[in-house]
């Protein structure tokens, strides 16, 4: 059990862990915020955005990341759900689909990068550095990629320890920690894939 | 132990909102797709549709309309300074150009 804190009325019954959660999650939203803020302004004072030549971003490819991504999410709010309750199978299940999920996404965004059926964006010739486009294209996705990955890693240790029991007692503080830092990886990618993969290069919708 | 709302984390309100985010997702590729929509009307489609998908894992699947109004407050105020700079830079960016 997490360490007693006081009743405090303004913040009701969320723990220590959670609020901390909370603060790092803001300071993270920030940092997303920041590269996503550059790239609109870069992307806004550029006349030429995407150029010649550059390969285009798979929209339905990363629209499939996407649902991974949600389903992993329904999964990982059903892990919580089913630690409160108290259901140990359950929530060994739903722990394993989510980190399945995660690595899904992790081995699609490799796919998308440097290809393992067909060519990927390297091979195709968008490298890091060549232009404002590929630039933040690479440091925003493999930014949120070490979100995703990371967060595999805290849903693996955390799987072991549902495994050997830690939470069969209901505590679900820790599991909900958990969850509310996949989610957010989660809403990131929302915003990614709008800002960074639908929203059209300018030439190509006038 | 963390604040609890039976209700609003029951599992049936899960799957409501899996279904909705799905079905969000599929209206912007949908958007994104249609002939001759207008590039104003397309981005402010997807930003909508955007807002509205991450407002539905924060409130729900981060559980933060189940938390307390000063909470709430404290994550929701400092994540609408983001895009208030976003429109006033990018604003600025796209003033320059013209």
């Amino acid at each position: 059990m997490p360490e007693a804190w006081p009743t405090e009325t303004l913040l009701g019954k969320a723990t220590a862990l959670k609020i901390g959660m909370w603060i790092f999650l803001l300071s993270d939203a920030f940092s997303f915020g920041a590269l996503l803020l550059s790239y609109g302004v870069l992307r806004a004072q550029s006349s030429h955005w995407h150029i010649a030549g550059e390969p285009e971003f798979g929209i339905n490819f990363t629209a499939v990341l996407t649902f991974l991504l949600i389903c992993s999410s329904v999964t990982m709010v059903l892990a919580v759900s089913a630690c409160r309750q108290r259901k140990h199978g359950q929530t060994l299940l739903f722990l394993a689909l989510t980190i399945l999920g995660g690595l899904l996404f992790l081995t699609g965004q490799y796919q998308e990068y440097f290809g393992i059926v067909g060519h990927g964006l390297v091979a195709e010739g968008l490298h890091f550095g060549q232009s404002h486009r590929a630039t933040t294209f690479y440091l925003i996705t493999s930014f949120h990629g070490l979100h995703v990955a990371t967060g595999v890693f805290i849903m693996l240790l955390t799987f072991i320890k549902t495994a050997l029991g830690k939470y069969r007692d209901g505590n679900y503080d820790a599991l909900e920690n958990v969850g509310l830092f996949w989610h957010f990886v989660d809403l990131v990618w929302i915003l990614v894939f709008t800002f960074v993969y639908l929203i059209p290069p300018e030439a190509a919708s006038s | 132990m963390s604040g609890q709302t039976p209700h609003a984390h029951s599992v049936r309100n899960y799957l409501v909102v899996f279904a909705l985010l799905c079905a969000l997702t599929a209206a912007e590729l949908g958007v994104v797709y249609v002939p001759g929509i207008s590039r104003g009307l397309l981005i402010s489609a997807l930003v909508l549709l955007a807002v509205g998908k991450a407002a539905l894992v924060l409130f729900s699947y981060m559980h933060l309309s189940s938390e307390t109004k000063a909470l709430k407050l404290t994550v929701v105020i400092p994540l609408c300074l983001p895009p208030i700079f976003a429109i006033v830079l990018m604003a600025d960016a796209v003033w320059r150009r013209l």
